[in-house]
């Protein structure tokens, strides 16, 4: 890197990945309904990274952009040239250059990509009958900005028609103008009017007096015109601290472009990396990722200019940090409240007038933050697609995928769990579900198998549905699989309704899948599914007909779960079991329990529960206990079992906060809480501290 | 670099400060971890957030035995909370020339170092780090 990039690195992944999956989109979308519209949006994905990449110094990722960028441009050219493999290249050049994005972000160096290369060059030739030539569009990465056509060379670019046909200015996506000016100088022409340059200066890493040089280039333009926002100031470069010799300046001068070059000319030892029209209005300087804070970008859909820096990115560690520092806000203002009670009579009023007036500004912001956390669910639901169409690709199934509702808003802390449980249960739908063309004309379908996600509202819930019209699950196939794999007796079973036996599916090792694919039917998954939704407060249900399709529904808190617990002490400790898995407490002389194979038995209504230890299962020392002690009846994923505690404590409402490093580790816990006495507890996850 | 210099027991360590967020008093009690390894002292609330508090001895693969705790020391790493349990904080000292450490080698160990006469075990950040979640790991799997 010719420059100090590191800065930009944050923003250029951020940026870069948009683009990279938006072309990705793109991609679906044009296979799906072949619209004119999304391929040029496509083109401007694939611009955009090819001149971003050029401008970083990442040469291999800018040559995998330009091929794509030429295919897009020949499907543009002749729609009829659009096939399915064409699109198979297209996406996995993508995910290629996303890698390669991420590598570099990471320094290191991107992922060879010379074999893609090779195949995207034999589908250009392909496409269009044309060799593509030598790409090498590092060579205008220094004086070109990220945003302006990168120049190539006459052979590289296929059509005749596409040599100066970048994107549209109008709908040039706002962030690019960011970067840097848009306007190529040629178009300025030569009014002689006061103009902004934004000059880019480098001082040669070997010169020895670079303060010297430094002073030197500063004369030299002050004597075309002004000079604004000079990086390192004046002092510093005058003393020669100029970090890694970069010197930014902003010139307003009435002299022409080559007047500012030729002034700048024979300088020894000084490089002009850039000179371009500078952005009059805000200066573009790219927030450095580290503060957390990157200026955002309209929405590119809508390019409608008071859609713009209306709204800034923020990092999800941060919002995290706002609603911690709230919650503890809240704690706070109770404690000062409760203080104020013991003060004497007549000094109380101001006291408590303040803590109210505290208190109402505390609970604001917390409505605030809680509401800064929402995020629409399309953030998730928009990648949904893609996957559809690879995995239907991969199975030789078709699918239409039907996404409604993505708008509505969730928590971020419950979305960012969601991500694989819903990719999860797409694969299974489409896995599973769908049968293949032929069973579907055969069972008197259309050969296109439907998938339906659709999210709405209710009350204080969001629910998420998702549905196939695909061969039903067989609740007898999966009670013989439970009983086989001794998750349940056989009585159990043949009692079971099927509503209660497709539930079965969520028990580890449990799938009815004939064969086991790569993609899911390995009983690994739905248990996985469930415990995530579980765990951030909401329920999953499953309804299916067989020959007619299957419905997972989803049903999930608005916010980050507010979890009935009930408390129960184990020797010192205590712990939070989820209300809702909770049957009933009891009380029992533990040391007159009947036995089985040394398992206690717990006689609940009409039968016999397993009874385990809390302590043991938790590795808590709790001193032994003799005679009546509680005895807390919980569902567990193959039937009730009772725990026997030591006391139970109550019941609390408490925010759960999800397990940070190392904690979610350790099996077992779903997650902590901190009480209103201020002592962290843990909510058990019992059946899996059973299984563990 | 400068480094915070601490003690468990007799023996003193250092950490880069920039690995350090913060030092802190220990509660009174500690919410003990089910099924955490045994080098896990507890959780703490620290201003609303749940920090993991280990003890440094068995990170470093020295035999069992309780530190007598008079300080938690909060390593600056990312979204995770992870303190250490040590007996005291001595303060910041330049830690210059780090020479390889005796013994056995562990990831958490950078070297020694001499500070005034006398020996600091200079540790570091990232091999503690996967100490700890290599600890957990293990525990998982028994």
């Amino acid at each position: 890197m010719t420059m100090d990039m590191s800065r930009y690195l944050g923003l250029f992944l951020t940026e870069a990945s948009e683009h990279l999956e938006g072309l990705g989109r793109d991609l679906v979308q044009l296979e799906r309904e072949g619209a004119p519209a999304v391929v040029d949006s496509m083109f401007r994905h694939a611009h955009s990274v090819k001149g971003m990449a050029s401008s970083m110094g990442f040469e291999s990722i800018a040559v995998v952009a330009h091929r794509v960028e030429d295919l897009v441009d020949a499907i543009r050219q002749d729609p009829a040239k659009l096939e399915r493999s064409l699109v198979d290249l297209l996406l996995s050049a993508t995910d290629v250059m996303l890698a390669q994005v991420r590598a570099v972000s990471e320094s290191k160096p991107p992922d060879d990509a010379s074999s893609l290369l090779g195949q995207l060059a034999e589908k250009v030739s392909a496409v269009t009958g044309r060799t593509p030539g030598a790409t090498r569009v590092i060579n205008q990465a220094k004086a070109s900005p990220p945003a302006a056509p990168a120049p190539v060379t006459a052979a590289a670019r296929v059509s005749p028609q596409a040599v100066e046909a970048p994107p549209p200015p109008a709908s040039e996506p706002a962030a690019e103008a960011r970067v840097a000016a848009v306007v190529p100088p040629s178009e300025e022409g030569a009014a002689k009017t006061a103009k902004r340059w934004a000059v880019r200066l480098r001082i040669a890493p070997t010169c020895q007096t670079p303060g010297v040089r430094a002073f030197l280039v500063h004369k030299r333009l002050t004597g075309l015109g002004t000079l604004h926002g000079l990086q390192p100031p004046l002092e510093d470069l005058k003393a020669g601290r100029i970090p890694e010799g970069n010197i930014q300046v902003e010139l307003e001068t009435a002299e022409g472009e080559e007047a500012i070059r030729k002034a700048l000319r024979n300088v020894a030892e000084v490089e002009l990396v850039s000179l371009k029209p500078a952005v009059v209005a805000p200066p573009p300087a790219p927030v450095p990722a580290a503060s957390g804070l990157v200026p955002a970008e309209a929405p590119r859909a809508s390019n409608s200019a008071d859609a713009t820096a209306r709204t800034v990115r923020v990092r999800t560690e941060l919002l995290d940090y706002f609603l911690d520092t709230v919650g503890e806000l809240l704690l706070a203002t109770a404690r000062l409240r409760e203080l104020g009670k013991v003060l004497p009579e007549n000094s109380r009023p101001p006291i408590e007038e303040g803590v109210y007036r505290l208190h109402t500004l505390v609970k604001d912001l917390h409505d605030k933050v809680m509401s800064a956390r929402m995020t629409p669910l399309s953030l998730i639901t928009d990648r949904l697609p893609r996957a559809a169409r690879d995995i239907a690709r991969r199975r030789e199934r078709e699918v239409d995928l039907v996404i409604t509702g993505a708008e509505i808003e969730l928590d971020r802390a419950i979305l960012d769990e969601l991500a694989d449980p819903l990719l999860h249960l797409l694969r299974n739908c489409i896995d599973h579900g769908l049968e293949s063309p032929e069973d579907r004309v055969a069972a008197g379908k259309g050969a296109r198998g439907r998938v339906l996600v659709s999210v709405r509202r209710a009350r204080d819930r969001v629910v998420v549905e998702m549905e196939d019209d695909g061969r039903g699950m067989n609740a007898a196939k999966l009670k013989t699989a439970a009983v086989a794999r001794g998750a349940l007796s056989a009585e159990a079973a043949a009692r079971m309704t099927d509503r209660e036996a497709f539930m079965l599916a969520c028990l580890p090792g449990v799938s009815t899948a004939q064969d086991v694919s790569e993609i899911s039917g390995r009983g690994v998954g739905m248990d996985a599914v469930k415990r995530v939704v579980e765990n951030v407060g909401g329920t999953l249900e499953i309804e299916s007909e067989l020959g007619r399709g299957t419905r997972f529904t989803l049903r999930l808190p608005l916010t980050v779960a507010v979890v009935h617990l009930l408390l129960v002490a184990v020797g010192d400790e205590v712990f939070g079991l989820p209300i809702a898995k909770v049957v009933g407490a009891m009380e029992a002389d533990s040391e007159r329990l009947d036995r089985s194979r040394e398992m206690p038995l717990l006689p609940h209504g009409q039968g016999l529960l397993p009874v385990y230890g809390l302590d043991e299962l938790t590795g808590v020392q709790a001193p032994p206990r003799k005679g009546v002690r509680p005895f807390v009846v919980m569902e567990g994923d193959a039937g009730r079992v009772a725990l026997a505690v030591d006391g139970l404590v109550g019941q609390e409402e408490a925010v759960l906060k999800p397990l940070s490093r190392p904690l979610d580790l350790l099996p077992g816990l779903s997650g902590v809480t901190i009480l209103g006495s201020g002592r962290p507890v843990f909510i058990l996850d019992v059946p899996r501290l059973l299984s563990a | 670099m400068r480094h915070v210099i601490f003690r468990v027991e007799k023996e003193r360590y250092g950490l880069p400060l920039a690995a350090v967020k913060e030092v802190v008093v220990p509660p009174e009690r500690f919410t003990r971890v089910p099924r955490a390894p045994a080098a896990v002292t507890g959780v703490m609330n620290l201003r609303g957030r749940v920090v993991t508090v280990v003890e440094l001895r068995q990170l470093l693969g020295l035999p069992d035995g309780p530190t007598p705790s008079g300080r938690v020391v909060l390593l600056e790493r990312g979204r995770r909370d992870l303190g250490l349990l040590v007996t005291d904080v001595d303060g910041i000292e330049a830690v210059e020339r780090v020479s390889a450490a005796p013994g056995k080698a562990v990831p958490a160990v950078r070297g020694v170092a001499r500070l005034k006469g006398v020996a600091v075990t200079v540790l570091d950040p990232e091999g503690l780090d996967s100490a700890v979640v290599g600890l957990f790991t293990a525990a998982q799997q028994k």
